[in-house]
């Protein structure tokens, strides 16, 4: 699955080199191991999450946003504690420690040929935005593809640029609303599955790929099912508190399995027989 | 083998642990199988003591503000500029307030340092409200400045009734005892009008009004008159004052009772029978900072004094207190009007004792306490001497202004520092021997574990320097010596030293004298000859009532895992990580309603709420919980300052303790 | 198999001395309580000692463990690691089997998942294990139910038993074997090991009712608890007793959680501790943010059960998580041991009697 290096117990140190503003409270860092070596061998997998340390703060795990391929080391991350805000602190030129990366990933060979729908409540985009990149420089393998992004308000939509992008290029359909609009704002207003007939989603040979906060889980899972979608071709990535990231310190134990170890990734099929909240 | 016993100094149930100490980390902690009270068990706190006994967040060097930034000081300079300023002022602008968590060596050479060096008898404990009134009552009714019952009798207790105590939260193990005590048989009872864990666990639960919990103990002793549930012959044999108390109950009707408690008088009748066919029971209610008031108390001690369950095995009314030594602060004489072991300063011979023994001439004129002085006299005190104390003396900020001079001695960082005009270390009481005094009267001693860091003094070595200083000559070769003065000048502890202690695993419970060498476990009204006064009650039930504009009933009370103000978990990690799980999701403090109350006002949790009161207004989260009633609200301790900002015109409110309500309303925001 | 006379039983312990630190159980003596511990000298070591308070998880898995220690100066500034892995040759004499089992759910869990735990393998390894027999069971114990004693049956290098003037030596391991030869211990006979037999039979009758009562009943609340068939009312019931202390979690022999924090030693230099962890602290799944799936008590102190007594969690110990050692029981303030849960789930109590 994945043939590069994992950095599994001590951190490796990295430099962050840029960093940018994305939405209120989130902000993306890019960065790069300063032992080149190991850099050079440090492969991804789209869905994968790695540890990141604040130095001074501590650690904590985050999901991967860059594509396997050909694409800038980044992280994204919200504002969220004591850790994150410690990293938000940083600038270019600082350094944090990263191990990983860990977690099974988002299937990609096995889902070539298919119709991909990618539902993305507010910063539920970061974990997909690496699939939907990883897919946009493969789409000729895929069938239709669409993104439909929620948010809040127009301020909260994730990677704007991103958007920009994907809704101009050829064969990606890209849908965007927000809950609540704002002056100027003249796209649509509803929450994101209020999208789905607009786009007219496909059900058949179709993989949906979502992820945001619980409650807007919750409703567009339903309406996919309602739809006719299977459960084991809605795949989601979950999050938990976690600590080692291994396997070890079980605290992102989820019924019999461990996020970290045996996801971050599951299908719906899965998530039910879970037997936890999400 | 390097495991070595000691005591938990969190709570004031005592427990006992044992701890492996490896060069100056304290590498683990394990509870102490045997202990008679702690039987193999301690609580999240206990279980992560060692990591507050590691943390660095500690004070390392006496530090004197310079310039608004304090600078690093030697002792000499320190201690020299503390005697210079106390020496120059007059004795009644001194304060001194002593700390609930000081071991009794500490406390008495405080209480001496105050009395017979800088001869001021403003000396004071943060709970002038909570376990002063219980000790009060107690000492009147039966002789007695202390628990009645013991914590290893719990399990011979066949009725328990649980006063308005979140009991499992606050000492979790003697809620645990009393749910095994239940587990093998017992009855548990709980008055209160939040739904606590241990009401969960009780066989009856009566969630009363809030406010009412006085009345409901008086209507339960109405009930015990009226049912003929009284035990005769001993109110004969043993009690006084008995006649008085059951004419005050004639005042009180049934109607006033049920309307005002929300309480049918049947399931009263049914607790009235229940403690009086016990053939043993026990009452708890927890004391210190937010303990009940002295009549609420009273009223407890009496419905216990008619139904023959005090002085007797498996009996007693036990006040819990919140800090370990608390109930050791009191023995100590760290009160404006007492000596050590309650002795009164009016008592001319007890003062005559300590002349003779300190070669002084004491201040017979009771002083004020500290908080009170800060509260209604600001100004008058111009040098304080705070011993190791939470942060709700920020509290008191405007007043602490007006104080010229502000010494603190402590272990452990915290914002309380800011205050301070010069700061001296203390070591950590696991770095000397001393004893500590836990809420059934139990005296145990906690011995050295490594050596204090940095040359920090000890607390009571400290002193004696300060006293030095000031011109007397103490002359301590440790803490033991201290112990052996103590009991020389305390009829309570006459017969203790840290030979019997040492040798006596599980400690001695005072009263230890000639008649008792091996210590009393409990008050034997038989052995003693001694009979039990029923206590004055005020016949008062005032209860605030929820009108028009301000429907709700508003108490306040503690949250799960907060522990006082926390200065000491924050300093932890799993402790810290716990009480993180409430503060950060209520950072700003939450107010707990019903869900038919929250569907009331179209809410959901932790939304933004406006509470109001006669008094003022705070925004509040929204924390829906069937655990209250609809019609009452709770807000926990910890957003007690949040409180006392919102609601000044209500200061009185902290001193009704665990009872304290006020009328408000709610405003969706 | 090998006999040395009971006097003499220590000889080996400082034999092992020589090449490991020692540790094995020692009675405090002011409290009479049994710890588990690394001994000076062999002759603290007691091995008619009750069953130690604290398993000898510790020494593999300690409370509070610094697996890391670093230096940052900020800014472009190279961050100084090192890493704190301690490898040091122990001897665990007279490991009662509950103890040893447990110590082989750690291995399991720790050593035979997708990754290897590096802390816990330098801990672990260059380790001589010696057991010793429960000839009498203790009062919490209840290791009949759940197949780890009274005898250990493997897993060690030599087993103890005290079968009179005798400690009966078996040998586990080369390792083992080789001591025993190298101490030229006495060749034991056949009706050394019928006595054994007999007297570990006889300690199986001494076991308190619950543990006979139970034995059947342990695999059945397994079964239970695997295929949802525990009442939700038993979990609130159970829940509502929980005083979320975490006692059960630091006593159990294969309870593994912990949690990871940065600790700053200095002003820019922090450690990195490894520190026991429990489900039942409300915490633990507590993600930054504020949104915990386990809020509820009673689902907290279901996952502790759930995993210690499903087949899908036993698959990382390959056998039930609980060894039977009863000192859950010992420890909880609430009364929800391990044999008191499997009570309520086969009883399906759900509330307490009204006045």
């Amino acid at each position: 699955m994945n043939n590069g290096t994992k950095i599994v117990t001590i951190p490796e140190t990295a430099t962050i080199e840029d960093i940018k503003d994305e939405i209120r409270d989130v902000k993306t860092f890019y960065m790069s191991l300063d032992n080149k070596e190991l850099d050079k061998n440090f492969k991804i997998k789209s869905g994968q999450f790695i540890m990141c340390t604040i130095f001074g703060a501590g650690e904590f795990a985050v999901s991967l946003p860059p594509s396997p391929e050909n694409d800038r080391f980044h992280l994204t991350v919200r504002k969220v504690g004591s850790v994150t805000d410690a990293l938000h602190e940083l600038k270019a030129g600082d350094k944090v420690g990263i191990r990983g990366p860990f977690g099974n990933g988002f299937p990609f060979e096995e889902i070539k040929g298919k119709n991909i729908i990618y539902v993305a409540g507010g910063i539920g985009l970061i974990p997909l935005r690496s699939s939907i990149v990883h897919v946009l420089q493969h789409k000729k393998e895929f069938g239709r593809v669409l993104v439909l992004h929620g948010a809040r308000t127009p301020d909260d939509l994730m990677y704007k640029e991103n958007l920009k992008e994907w809704q101009s290029f050829p064969g990606f359909e890209t849908y965007i609303t927000v809950d609540v609009g704002t002056p100027g704002w003249t796209g649509e207003v509803g929450f994101v599955h209020t999208l789905f007939d607009k786009a007219n989603l496909p059900v058949e040979n179709t993989v949906a790929f979502v992820c945001g906060p619980p409650v807007m889980f919750n409703t567009v899972i339903g309406e996919l099912l309602k739809r006719g979608l299977r459960d084991d071709c809605i795949i989601s990535t979950l999050e938990r508190h976690m600590k080692c990231g291994v396997g070890k310190c079980q605290h992102c134990a989820i019924g019999r399995t461990l996020v970290c170890t045996d996801g971050p990734v599951y299908t719906y099929r899965q998530i039910k027989t879970l037997g936890e909240q999400i | 083998m390097k495991q070595q016993p000691g005591v938990c100094t969190f709570c004031g149930t005592g427990c006992g642990h044992f701890m492996k100490v490896t060069g100056t980390a304290v590498e683990r902690v394990f509870p102490s199988q045997n202990h008679p009270v702690s039987k193999g068990r301690l609580c999240v706190r206990g279980w992560n003591i060692h990591e507050l006994l590691n943390t660095a967040q500690t004070i390392n060097r006496p530090l004197i503000k310079k310039n608004g930034q304090f600078a690093i000081a030697s002792y000499e300079e320190a201690i020299a500029l503390l005697v210079d300023t106390l020496k120059a002022l007059p004795p009644t602008a001194i304060g001194f307030l002593a700390s609930p968590r000081s071991t009794n060596e500490e406390q008495f050479l405080l209480m001496k340092l105050a009395r017979a060096v800088f001869k001021t008898n403003t000396i004071s404990l943060s709970s002038d409200a909570g376990h002063r009134g219980c000790l009060n009552v107690l000492s009147r009714g039966t002789g007695m400045a202390g628990m009645t019952g013991s914590l290893d009798e719990i399990c011979k207790a066949e009725f328990l009734l649980v006063a308005g105590s979140d009991i499992t939260k606050q000492n979790p193990i003697v809620g645990s005892e009393i749910h095994l005590a239940a587990q093998a048989g017992a009855k548990i009872v709980t008055i209160d009008s939040r739904r606590t864990q241990i009401a969960k666990l009780s066989n009856t639960f009566l969630q009363i009004t809030p406010g009412a919990l006085k009345l409901a103990v008086a209507g339960i002793a109405k009930c015990v008159v009226q049912d003929g549930l009284i035990d005769s012959d001993f109110v004969r044999s043993s009690t006084k004052g008995f006649e008085e108390f059951s004419a005050s109950l004639t005042q009180l009707s049934e109607q006033e009772i049920t309307a005002k408690t929300g309480i049918s008088i049947e399931e009263f009748k049914l607790v009235a029978k229940a403690l009086s066919q016990a053939k043993t029971a026990m009452a708890f209610f927890s004391s210190g900072i937010s303990g009940l008031d002295e009549d609420t108390i009273s009223y407890i001690f009496n419905l216990f004094a008619m139904t023959g369950k005090i002085g007797k095995e498996g009996c007693g009314v036990n006040p819990i207190t919140g800090i370990n030594n608390l109930q050791g602060g009191y023995d100590m004489g760290c009160a404006p009007d007492l000596l050590s072991g309650f002795q009164s300063l009016s008592d001319q011979a007890a003062v005559k004792k300590f002349n003779t023994a300190w070669g002084v001439e004491l201040n017979i004129t009771p002083g004020r306490s500290v908080s009170e002085l800060l509260a209604e006299s600001p100004g008058q005190l111009k040098a304080l001497v705070v011993i190791d104390h939470d942060e709700g003396l920020v509290r008191d900020a405007a007043a602490l202004q007006k104080v010229d001079f502000i010494a603190y001695i402590s272990t452990y960082k915290n914002k309380f520092m800011d205050h301070a005009h010069m700061v001296l270390p203390a070591a950590r009481y696991i770095e000397e021997d001393g004893t500590f005094t836990s809420t059934d009267r139990r005296v145990q001693l906690s011995v050295k574990k490594r050596e204090p860091q940095n040359d920090v003094l000890p607390g009571w070595k400290l002193y004696a320097r300060i006293a030095e200083k000031a011109g007397a000559k103490w002359s301590y070769a440790g803490p033991a010596e201290v112990m052996d003065e103590i009991s020389r000048l305390t009829p309570t502890y006459a017969k203790l030293s840290y030979k019997k202690l040492a040798s006596t695993f599980g400690g001695v419970q005072w009263p230890c004298d000639e008649k008792n060498p091996d210590g009393t476990r409990r008050l034997d009204i038989k052995a003693a000859g001694s009979s039990i006064s029923f206590a004055k009650v005020s016949g008062a039930f005032a209860v605030p009532a929820a009108g028009k504009d301000f429907p709700y009933l508003l108490m306040i009370g503690k949250a799960q895992d907060f522990w006082h103000q926390n200065n000491l978990m924050r300093k932890t990690f799993i402790p810290m990580r716990e009480y993180n799980a409430t503060l950060l999701d209520y950072p700003e403090g939450y107010v707990e309603i019903a869900p038919d109350t929250a569907k009331a006002l179209q809410v959901r949790n932790q939304w933004q709420v406006k509470v109001v009161s006669p008094y003022g207004e705070m925004l509040l989260a929204v924390k829906i919980s069937a655990d209250v009633k609809p019609h009452a609200a709770y807000v926990p301790y910890f957003a007690r300052d949040i409180i006392a900002k919102a609601l000044t015109g209500h200061p009185e409110i902290f001193k009704q303790g665990e009872d304290a309500t006020i009328p408000i309303r709610i405003e969706k925001v | 198999m090998y006999l040395i006379k009971k006097n003499d039983i220590l000889q080996i312990a400082k034999a092992l001395s020589t090449e490991y630190q020692v540790y094995g159980p020692v009675i405090e003596p002011g409290s009479g309580q049994t710890f588990f511990e690394k001994v000076e000298d062999v002759s603290e070591i007691n091995l008619s000692a009750p069953i130690p308070a604290a398993p000898p998880k510790h020494i593999v898995f300690p409370q509070a463990d610094r697996i890391l220690s670093y230096r940052y100066a900020g800014g472009n500034a190279p961050v100084e690691m090192k890493p704190d892995f301690k490898e040091t040759p122990k001897a665990l004499f007279g490991l009662r089997s509950c103890d040893l089992t447990g110590l082989q759910c750690l291995d399991r869990f720790f050593l035979g998942q997708e990754f290897v735990d590096e802390v816990y393998r330098s801990l672990r390894k260059k380790m001589f294990i010696v057991t010793n027999t429960c000839v009498v069971p203790f009062k919490y114990c209840f290791c009949v139910c759940t197949d780890s004693g009274p005898a250990a049956e493997e897993g060690y290098d030599l087993n103890l038993t005290d079968i009179g003037d005798n400690f009966l030596i078996e040998a586990g391991s080369a390792k083992g074997k080789a001591l025993c030869e190298k101490l030229q211990l006495a060749k034991a006979a056949d009706k050394d090991l019928a006595e054994k037999n007999r007297l570990v039979d006889k300690s199986i009758t001494l076991f308190e009712s619950f543990s006979t009562e139970s034995k059947a009943w342990v695999s059945r609340v397994m079964n239970r608890i695997t295929t949802g068939f525990a009442k939700e009312e038993v979990w609130e019931y159970v829940g509502d007793q929980c005083f979320e202390c975490g006692a059960c979690s630091f006593v159990c022999p294969s309870c593994s959680c912990f949690n990871v924090v940065d600790t700053a030693t200095g002003d820019c230099s922090c450690d990195r501790l490894r520190t026991w962890d429990s489900c039942s602290y409300e915490g633990y799944s507590r993600m930054a943010g504020g949104h915990n799936p386990r809020k509820p008590v009673e689902d907290r102190r279901n996952k502790r059960f759930f995993c210690k007594l499903s087949y899908s969690q036993s698959k990382k110990y390959l056998r039930p998580g609980c060894v039977g050692c009863g000192r859950c029981d010992w420890v909880c303030p609430g009364d929800i041991g391990m044999p008191n849960v499997v009570k309520y789930i086969r009883r399906e109590t759900t509330s307490r009697d009204q006045l």
